[in-house]
């Protein structure tokens, strides 16, 4: 996937004269709650609207927000990456996009949007993933703005931008803002990556994703929602074998929705519709262009703060809650000193000497505070299970059977790793 | 799949649904929300917004991408370049020179081919000076009004005050990182509110369908897989009449009772691992917490009525005053109606089934009693079955919101200095944001000294502020009077929205009293609530 820059016939023209008659109320003078390394006028004009580079990670719902923010408060130099197309469901919130859109690339539609609408401002869109770019590609930016969906690339940018930081360089810190939203609830966050509580320190504040056991959706279904994961996760393989369902296509929507009718009709039990059906299966969260636009411009506020120094930003998460009444809660959130990414010490966990590799790995993949689909272990030099490549996969099988105190002394470590994160996680082993 | 088998899922899903149309895939995530009755109620709306401010377009840009019905910008202005610069539903420099409501107006449209809009280039304040203009704006479903002048606000809010049938006004303010915002209406009553609060499962007064099932549940005739899924609903029910019976029909009060009830409960398990045993007791919690009738739902049942002929929620005081007769029914429950939402639960599908229905069925028993003592008590009131059934099915969540006159609260003395002890800097920046519009309406100069005395002025010269607090928001005021920041603007725009689709669907709770911003130290806050 290639990155285009679209020239903007525009861009070339000058600011007209009292074109940031508001902005600039701000950044020719000082507030009382302003450091006083802000440079009032020119300098700091100057530095946003000429010098500054900014990255913008996804061009979704809040991307959509954060591009047109960010284009209006003045900075000129903004970079967009999102691996998505255009869908209609994206049409409530998503307000550069038409109907003549969907199908095409969010980035590249994006970018056009803003370029055509604010003159002067150059977007440039990458069609593709964050994983695809390299350290020194993150290197070029100031700030990184992310408004994504997905915790695994959160994961990503968190810990690459905190992998990033070389105490030698001071350039080498880029502030991240992260925003996220469900419904009328949202939350915006700044992170100041190894100085700053990161991502990954939070991850238990996520909610738990709901998970049916197996055996409830095998024997005693009592929920719609445990009819429609028995037709998406046992009978769809059953039926269709190695044909990988695909959550777009409405036909294996209707498939699924079909057999999960039935069973519940077998069973007496109500409420399967097409939009639960969906709704389970794609894990849809609610969003609406309301809390998007309050939680990206929160971001960009902050951005905005950052980038100038005209007034001190947020320290260092604001949460929203907007379904009864307005109530937010801004706070510090701590750093953990056992985060794997920026916190250096290993995490402790006691286990039973009885305990095999097998559940030991089950009990990783369900603990909140790790949130880890398939783990690789080792202790020092020791292979102990390995998902990857096949051929170490099968030299370490055996050890599954094997205690985990067989092959770890008390107080030893266990490194793990997962493909889809970029860094490793110590674990300090304990018997009880 | 086997032939008879494919046959059998034909049969039973005849009456499946189609795939969605393309109205319901495009608002999907907002459906999952508010649901078709939220959507018919926002497509019903027609809203007015009193200027092309960046701030007003952004709070139209939120309402016009969910579907509103229409919206006028009234705005008399022409684009000055400054406008070009910060807002986005303008052209930038092409719209320079021309009507700022017209040049909005098709970029706003074009999000949502279904909402009307329209660009009214009249001037408010003359509107308002003639009956004609008042009957216009009192017209519309909600009225939205950013950083108008001083006596324009203050006259258009007195007019939405005359009648409580005349639309909800929301005012905003805002000055470079600093904004408030108000929603002035008589009274809001919310039916979904959406509460997560689960209700009530009667656990401590069974039905008598629920009581005979505990009664004839023998825990010592069971499998052991039946004896591993009966449901927690029925163990505890059996358990609190045991502990009833063992202590003079009370229920365990203090902690150290909790806890051997707790005990109690979790000893009855047969095996160490009883899923619905374990249950049981972490929703034991239920017995000594789950109340007949919520407190806040008991305060709405005692508060008096508004005039109410007038108000345009009859029906909803119908509902409530029948709500008070159902509770107070010596025949009924003496509780709030039944809802017939089950949680999960760790059983079998037959038991779960079968409560299920058995909820159900007392629900709708009691449903049907509603509705008799409704029809006995307001025969004159048209109420249609939806309205009855959702206000049933809510009971246990129903909200009604009193409110005032904007400007009301600066007004209250006693108030005012119990919110500047409270909440100092949100009670100033309030303070700050009127006394920056009154500055403005005499073209003074804004300086902290002057607005300042305006403060010290309002809140009366005996009162002392807090120094730190005060000078931390004259000055920032003074620094960007008429700042209409572009995130400012976007952060407002969405509150504001969220506000406004609140109002309008009356669903989920809106704020009551005025919500300060404040972008630097990215706080909210809400003071002055009745
Ligand atoms: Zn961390």
């Amino acid at each position: 996937m290639a990155t285009t820059t679209i020239s903007n016939g525009a861009a070339i023209a000058q600011d007209w004269p009292g074109r940031y008659y508001h902005v600039d109320q701000v950044l020719d003078r000082p507030g009382p709650r302003t450091d006083e390394s802000f440079l009032a006028g020119e300098g700091v004009k100057d530095f946003l609207r000429n010098k500054c580079k900014i990255l913008v990670i996804g061009a979704g719902g809040l991307g959509c927000e954060i591009l047109a923010n960010l284009a209006l408060s003045g900075f000129k130099d903004i970079h967009v990456i999102d691996m998505d197309t255009i869908d209609i469901s994206n049409l409530n919130r998503q307000f550069l996009f038409r109907p003549k859109d969907v199908g095409k690339p969010k980035a590249t539609v994006a970018a056009a949007f803003i370029m055509s609408r604010v003159p002067g401002v150059k977007v440039t869109p990458y069609y593709g993933k964050i994983q695809d770019k390299d350290d020194d590609y993150y290197l070029q930016f100031n700030l990184v703005i992310c408004g994504l969906d997905s915790v695994e690339a959160r994961r990503w940018i968190n810990a690459t931008l905190v992998n990033l930081v070389d105490p030698e360089n001071p350039e080498s810190l880029k502030p991240l803002i992260d925003g996220g939203t469900e419904g009328f609830k949202g939350q915006a966050r700044v992170i100041l990556p190894t100085i700053s509580s990161c991502y990954e320190c939070s991850l238990d504040m996520l909610n738990k994703p709901t998970a049916f056991p197996i055996c409830t959706i095998a024997n005693t279904p009592r929920l719609p929602e445990h009819c429609i994961e028995w037709a998406s996760v046992l009978e769809w393989p059953r039926v269709h074998g190695d044909k990988k369902l695909d959550t777009d296509d409405p036909e294996h929507i209707g498939w699924l929705y079909k057999i999960a009718s039935a069973r519940a009709q077998e069973f007496k039990i109500e409420g399967v519709t097409w939009s639960l059906t969906q709704g389970v299966v794609k894990n849809i969260i609610p969003a609406i262009a309301s809390t998007n636009a309050i939680i990206a411009a929160s971001c960009c506020n902050e951005a905005f703060k950052i980038a100038t120094s005209s007034a001190a930003y947020l320290n260092n998460y604001f949460m929203l809650i907007g379904t009864d009444g307005v109530y937010s809660f801004t706070f510090e959130h701590e750093k953990r000193a056992d985060c794997p990414v920026c916190g250096g010490e290993a995490v402790d966990m006691t286990i039973s000497k009885e305990l095999t590799v097998d559940k030991f790995i089950e009990t990783l993949i369900e603990r909140q505070d790790i949130q880890i689909k398939k783990p690789s272990l080792s202790s020092g030099s020791k292979h102990i299970y390995f998902q990857a490549p096949q051929q170490l996969e099968e030299a370490t099988r055996p050890n599954l059977e094997k205690t985990v105190s067989e092959l770890v002394d008390d107080g030893g470590e266990i490194t793990v790793t997962a493909s889809s994160l970029p860094f490793s996680l110590s674990l300090r082993i304990h018997y009880s | 799949m086997l032939q008879n088998e494919s046959q059998d899922i034909e049969a039973a899903t005849a009456t499946l649904q189609a795939q969605p149309d393309s109205k319901t895939r495009r608002y999907d995530r907002q459906l999952r929300l508010w649901a078709a009755s939220g959507q018919a109620a926002l497509e019903a709306a027609r809203i007015l917004v009193t200027s092309g401010s960046a701030t007003s377009t952004s709070v139209l840009k939120n309402l016009v991408l969910p579907g509103i019905g229409h919206f006028t910008i009234l705005d008399a202005s022409t684009t000055a370049p400054a406008d070009a610069g910060n807002n986005f539903f303008l052209n930038a420099d092409a719209s320079i020179g021309k009507p700022r409501a017209a040049e909005a107006v098709p970029l706003l449209r074009e999000l949502n081919d279904s909402v009307d809009g329209v660009a009214d280039v009249r001037d408010l304040a003359a509107l308002l000076d003639t009956p004609e203009g008042r009957q216009f704006v009192a017209g519309f479903s909600l009225v939205i009004a950013h950083n108008l002048p001083k006596t324009t606000v203050e006259k258009l809010a007195d007019l939405l005050w005359q009648d409580p049938l005349y639309p909800p006004l929301m005012v905003v303010r805002s000055a470079g990182f600093l904004a408030d915002f108000y929603i002035q209406f008589h009274e809001h009553c919310v039916i979904e509110s959406h509460s997560e609060t689960a209700p009530a499962l009667r656990l401590t007064k069974p039905f008598p369908a629920l009581q005979a099932w505990a009664d004839s549940t023998d825990y010592d005739t069971l499998d052991p897989t039946e004896h591993a899924h009966i449901p927690f609903v029925i163990i505890l029910i059996k358990e609190a009449d045991k502990w009833r019976a063992e202590h003079n029909g009370a229920l365990p009060k203090a902690y150290a009772e909790q806890k051997a009830f707790k005990a109690a409960v979790l000893a009855r398990q047969k095996k160490l691992d009883e899923e619905n045993f374990e249950e049981a007791e972490a929703q034991a919690v239920r017995l000594w917490t789950e109340k007949g009738v919520p407190s806040d739902v008991q305060a709405l049942l005692d508060l008096p009525a508004l005039a109410p002929d007038a108000s345009p929620n009859v029906a909803f005081h119908a509902l409530l005053q029948t709500l008070r007769a159902f509770v107070s029914d010596p025949a009924g429950p003496g509780t709030l109606p039944l809802t017939a939402t089950l949680p999960d639960m760790k059983t079998d599908t037959e038991s779960y089934v079968r409560l299920q229905w058995q909820y159900k069925e007392q629900a709708r028993v009691e449903n049907v009693r509603f509705k008799e003592l409704l029809r006995a008590t307001h025969p004159d009131v048209s109420i249609d079955d939806a309205l009855a059934d959702a206000f049933v099915k809510n009971a246990h969540h129903i909200k009604l919101l009193r409110g005032r006159p904007f400007g009301a609260f600066a007004r209250d003395a006693a108030a005012l200095a119990s919110a500047l002890d409270m909440a100092p800097k949100e009670t100033l920046t309030h303070l700050g944001l009127n006394a920056l519009s009154a500055v403005l309406e005499r073209s003074a100069e804004v300086t902290p000294e002057a607005l300042t005395a305006e403060i010290q002025a309002a809140v009366g010269a005996g009162v002392v502020l807090p120094e730190d607090e005060l000078e931390n928001v004259v000055e920032e005021l003074a620094r960007a009077p008429t700042a209409d920041l572009p995130n400012t603007a976007a952060f407002l725009g969405g509150m504001l929205a969220q506000e406004a689709i609140k109002m309008v669907t009356k669903q989920y709770v809106p704020v009551n009293g005025y919500c300060v911003v404040d972008l630097i130290g990215s706080t909210t806050g809400v003071v002055g609530a009745v």
